[in-house]
């Protein structure tokens, strides 16, 4: 490549497929945990949408007339497809991940122009249109294996995905409602919402359900992020400290109908989303207030609509909901240049 | 106390580092200073020849005082603008040793254009001789500001951190405005270590020069702030400083800490507001190189040639610090300090945070270079998309949007750009140094300060051309304005008067309210003329004798007998128009304006028969000929708008009149026998004159009611100038003619008597003869017809 014709001619050696590399590996361990606690779905669901992103990126930089390489490398989609393959259900059939990942990358990001340019977050835009478009395969999860009693090896995994059946097995032993939804469905038929969770505390590994441990791999995972300053802490403490503020002053007000603040910070996808999917600097506000008042502005959202909402999970639209107001808050949050009265 | 646990964090976290120092940001790039630290200061290299620019800083170039081939010793001024350097930026050149020049041509400098300037060639001969003491300064204190200044500029100091701003400019005039004095011995880029090693092995100097610096402006506060990574200069400095009131600060090393906005906010706590200077809020920072200068002349009288200069870079072997001459140029310091690979690619002069490629590795050393760079050219990634981390807005030490500047630099939005603050961008580099789509973004910014420049300079010349445009349409709308003002004036008047005196006849004049006195004379005057032409016309006598003396006498009182027969025939005329008025009913301004056209038209054509009559009689007298004819000539135009040439008509046939007079009473002292003659060429010269005039209108000859305006009183004034010095340069001219034909009189009469001829001489004056003959012919044909009529 060409030298730079004017100063400076120094560089921290900082790109961007770094970056995204840190962060693919930051969610390893949530990985590896979700195998352990679930089974190889999420593994058939991940080589699937690797497949659907190779061939819609390459689709889709073909029309755009843009070069293959290094887009088509550049890893940013991989953060994508990642995010996308842990909200959906690990058995979920197949063509929810390719359909869902495909909705992602064209007109999530390509069809606004690519990297960088894209205002609503890909991932969660393919979220919002799968639990919009079909809900009943999205909120099927798969049962933890301390529930179910059995492990789904690689290939019934994939048999599952690809057919929808097992052999030798029956898919009601298998799939179950995610805590979230066993507490709406709880509050629905009159259950005490303390009934609902001590009732799941029956089938925790050292106090916390799968998913909760899943949440935690994905802190380890966002503290080594901010660490290493791929990302903002603003992002993360404002939206979990959001959340767990109105949780707690909803819970202190009545603790039977809302939930606890642990259970609010560790379930569904709370922290995966604190940490992996607002921290996207491309749909996220740029200055360090705006970056504060876009988490807390998540944090307060996703409460709402998990609690008062028609989805168990509402962290796919209180972000693209603030992705709309990000234009807004970052015209309003300038910092004070150098020497100037404010 | 946050400090130590900081530093601790700052370990594991290195980016804690930034809340170490005050202001916002910055970066921590690998600074490789222990490549040129560590080495001991070369003694000073006498190069082969040395190139010495005229313009090495902001303002006027030097102008050069030798000539090629001139042998010069050390510290000789070379160079000098001779400007007021009061007015302008003028920095003196001086050589650096002794030699003799080579040349004075252009020469490619080490500016980011590569453009060629001029430069003088000199080529040492080794033996440095040296002019001592040529600044002759005396071992007196400096008291005062202005003393300083004085021996600043004749040294050629400029601000030797890199800006190059004359020091002598920089420093105000009065005593006591500066009370805190900063030295700058910070250092922040990477491989630079000029300043470390000036301040390990020139401290005194410093400490003095900025001790001296304080005492002449009345500063009672010196602080030196330098970076942590330099234990060595700190300790050298502190050493001594001991006794003197100059404090020495260890300040955090963090790129970019020597900018002089983080260094005063470092130092002081004072964030000085944006566009305005340091001398402004009482602070004066300035260079440890310059304080150095600053006490070389000050106590030696040396002028600038010098100065510690880095060889460096990963591509060097023995990269070294040393004092270089002005004018060195880059690629023998290179070579000295032993290139690994063949120099090939270009050389940046500063750091490589804010250094400039120079476009030949043979520039010179200017007065501003601190380095001399060499770092081989290394694959520098693609610029990808911004994918809006915001770590160049983390980086950037003036809390600027780099990022929201980039996108609206791309866009050419430029008026945005302006309100991110772009021109508070100080161009040091960090955010491009953290941007991990390696976008080039200073360049942005530098292109984007310059199309602005462009923008705001085209927009002050359009805003001037509309200002001239407006003003110049006001303008003539006032004046049109004016000139509507004074006709519906005059038409007052002369409703007024019509109402007032009816008057059918042009003889009863007598009753007209005449508001100056000089027209009633000059009524009973004309009335008197007007009798006496009356009776020649019709007595068809053609001598030239009715011009009794009270006429001749008063010829500037004639002009008004003309003029207020007009006025009669006005007065009738709008007479009979205010009764049409009255009877239709209607008052239409085209109205008195028609009608007046009309009188006027029959006032002319009684004057074009007076005219006549006038020129018979008046051709013969001397006097009043000329400007009778002026006004008889007078064509009738029915044209309003001249009349406020009346009184410039007024004005100059008096003139012309008077002069004539001058000139006439002249002539008839002198001699006689040119008196025909010289009255025939007046005349002639008259008549020639008048159809010259542009013109002139009587017919509605109002002048004595006109109101005058400002305007009208000083056209007019100017007209009758003009007039007067056209007729002074005729008088004059009409004086040399008599004189001429005097001395030709005189050496027609020589030669008459002497019987001598020249043959030039005598051809000139046969013609002579031969005109004067013509026109005496000319004449006594005009009485003849005259009198025959």
């Amino acid at each position: 490549m060409s030298q730079p014709t004017s100063s400076p001619f120094a560089h921290n050696n900082q790109s961007v497929r770094k970056v995204m590399m840190q962060v693919q590996i930051a969610a390893l361990p949530a990985l590896l945990t979700h195998i352990y606690l679930f089974g190889f779905g999420i593994v058939v669901q991940w080589l699937l949408a690797i497949a659907t992103m190779l061939v819609v990126e390459y689709i889709m930089l073909k029309l755009r007339g843009r070069p293959i390489m290094p887009f088509m490398t550049d890893m940013s989609a991989l953060i994508t497809i990642t995010g996308l393959v842990f909200c959906i259900p690990p058995e979920a059939p197949w063509w929810i991940i390719v359909s869902g990942s495909a909705f992602a990358l064209v007109f999530g990001k390509h069809l606004y122009g690519g990297l960088g340019y894209n205002p609503f977050n890909p991932a969660m835009l393919g979220y919002a249109f799968l639990l919009i478009s079909f809900p009943v395969q999205m909120t099927t999860w798969t049962l933890p294996v301390d529930l179910s009693g059995h492990t789904l090896n690689f290939i019934e995994s994939a048999h599952y995905i690809f057919t929808g059946q097992i052999p030798g097995y029956s898919l009601d032993a298998l799939t179950g409602a995610t805590p979230l939804n066993e507490v709406r469905n709880g509050l629905s038929q009159g259950l005490n919402v303390t009934e609902t969770i001590t009732e799941q505390t029956k089938n925790q590994l050292f106090g916390l359900t799968s998913w909760g441990w899943v949440n935690v791999a994905f802190m380890i995972g966002g503290l080594w992020m901010i660490y290493s300053r791929v990302i903002s802490w603003q992002f993360p403490i404002g939206f979990l400290g959001a959340l767990a503020l109105i949780s707690f002053i909803f819970h202190q007000y009545d603790p039977s109908v809302y939930p606890p603040t642990s259970f609010m910070l560790f379930t569904g996808g709370t922290m995966l989303a604190a940490f992996f999917i607002i921290t996207d600097p491309v749909t996220a506000s740029t200055t360090p207030k705006g970056k504060l008042i876009y988490a807390c502005g998540i944090g307060v959202l996703v409460y709402v609509i998990r609690q008062w909402g028609a989805f168990p999970d509402g962290i796919a639209f209180a972000i693209i909901l603030m992705n709309i107001a990000v234009p807004l808050i970052d015209q309003y949050t300038q910092p004070r240049v150098f020497g100037h009265q404010r | 106390m946050l400090r130590p646990f900081i530093e601790q964090i700052a370990k594991i976290y290195p980016t804690a580092k930034r809340y170490l120092h005050v202001f916002h940001g910055g970066v921590f790039p690998k600074y490789n200073k222990e490549l040129s630290a560590n080495q001991p200061v070369r003694t000073q290299i006498i190069p082969n020849k040395l190139i010495l620019p005229l313009q090495q800083q902001v303002g006027l170039a030097a102008e050069v005082l030798v000539n090629v081939g001139d042998y010069v010793k050390k510290n000789q001024l070379l160079a000098k603008s001779s400007k007021d350097p009061k007015k302008a930026l003028i920095v003196p050149m001086h050589a650096p040793t002794s030699g003799v020049i080579e040349s004075i041509e252009p020469a490619i400098l080490a500016h980011p254009s590569g453009l060629l300037d001029m430069a003088i060639t000199l080529k040492p001969d080794g033996k440095n001789i040296t002019i001592e003491n040529v600044l002759n300064v005396s071992k007196q204190p400096i008291e005062t500001p202005d003393q300083l200044k004085d021996i600043l500029f004749h040294a050629g100091i400029i601000g030797m951190g890199g800006a190059g701003f004359p020091t002598y400019a920089k420093i105000p005039s009065r005593p006591g405005q500066i009370h805190t004095l900063l030295i700058n011995g910070a250092e922040c880029e990477p491989f630079i270590t000029c300043d470390d090693l000036l301040m390990q092995t020139q401290a005194d100097e410093i400490v003095q020069g900025a001790l001296i610096t304080a005492k002449a402006l009345g500063s009672s506060k010196i602080i030196c702030g330098i970076e942590s990574n330099k234990p060595t200069a700190i300790k050298a400095m502190t050493q001594a400083a001991i006794g003197t009131i100059v404090e020495i600060k260890t300040v955090e090393s963090v790129y970019p800490m020597g900018g002089q906005k983080q260094l005063t906010l470092e130092l002081t706590g004072i964030e000085m507001p944006h566009k305005t200077h340091a001398v402004d809020i009482g602070l004066l920072m300035m260079n440890v190189a310059t304080f150095t200068a600053i006490y070389r002349a000050v106590m030696f009288g040396e002028p600038l040639t010098a100065r510690m200069v880095t060889v460096s870079g990963l591509g060097f072997n023995k990269p070294f610090n040393s004092v270089a001459m002005i004018g060195t140029p880059f690629s023998e310091l290179a070579e000295a300090a032993e290139p690994k690979s063949k120099l090939d690619y270009p050389l940046v002069m500063g750091g490589p945070m804010m250094g400039v490629k120079v476009k030949d590795n043979g520039v010179p050393i200017t007065k501003t270079t601190n380095c001399v760079l060499a770092n081989p050219p290394e694959p520098v990634d693609m610029q990808m998309p911004c994918i809006r981390c915001g770590e160049c807005m983390d980086a950037c030490p003036v809390n600027l949007l780099p990022q929201q500047m980039y996108f609206h630099a791309q866009a050419h939005e430029f008026d945005k750009v302006e309100k991110l603050n772009v021109f508070d961008c100080i161009e040091c580099g960090c955010c491009s140094f953290v941007c991990p789509s390696h976008i080039p973004l200073v360049q942005y910014y530098r292109h984007s300060k310059s199309e602005l420049k462009e923008i705001h300079a085209e927009q002050k010349a359009v805003d001037l051309a509309k200002e001239r445009h407006e003003f110049r349409t006001a303008r003539i709308e006032r004046e049109k304005a004016e000139r509507e003002a004074r006709l519906k004036a005059k038409k007052e008047a002369v409703k007024k008067q019509s109402a007032a005196k009816p008057a059918d006849n042009p003889a009863n004049n007598a009753d007209t309210p005449k508001k100056k006195p000089a027209s009633s004379a000059a009524a009973a005057a004309a009335r008197a003329a007007a009798a006496r032409r009356a009776a020649k016309t019709n007595q068809d006598s053609a001598t030239g004798s009715t011009q009794t003396p009270e006429t001749s006498a008063s010829s500037e009182e004639k002009m008004p007998s003309a003029r207020l027969k007009a006025i009669e025939a006005a007065k009738q005329a709008t007479q009979q128009s205010a009764q049409q008025d009255l009877e239709q009913g209607s008052e239409k301004t085209t109205d008195p304006k028609v009608a007046a056209r009309n009188a006027a038209m029959l006032a002319a054509k009684k004057r074009a028969a007076a005219k006549k009559a006038e020129k018979v009689a008046e051709t013969e007298s001397d006097t009043s000929t000329p400007v009778d004819a002026v006004n008889a000539l007078d064509t009738e135009k029915p044209d309003q708008t001249t009349i406020k040439k009346d009184p410039k008509q007024a004005a100059k046939a008096a003139a012309m009149a008077a002069a004539k007079k001058r000139a006439q009473a002249k002539i008839e002292k002198k001699a006689n026998a040119e008196k025909p003659s010289e009255s025939v060429n007046t005349t002639n010269k008259t008549e020639d004159a008048s159809p010259s005039q542009p013109e002139p209108s009587q017919m509605v000859d109002l002048t004595q009611q006109t109101t005058e305006t400002d305007a009208s009183r000083k056209e007019a004034a100017r007209k009758a100038a003009k007039l007067a010095a056209k007729e002074a340069t005729k008088k004059r001219a009409d004086a040399a003619r008599v004189t001429k034909q005097q001395a030709e009189a005189e050496r027609a009469e020589t030669i008459e008597r002497t019987g001598q001829v020249d043959p030039v001489t005598d051809k000139r004056n046969k013609a002579v003869e031969a005109a004067r003959q013509r026109a005496a012919l000319r004449k006594t044909q005009k009485n003849q017809t005259n009198s025959d009529e």
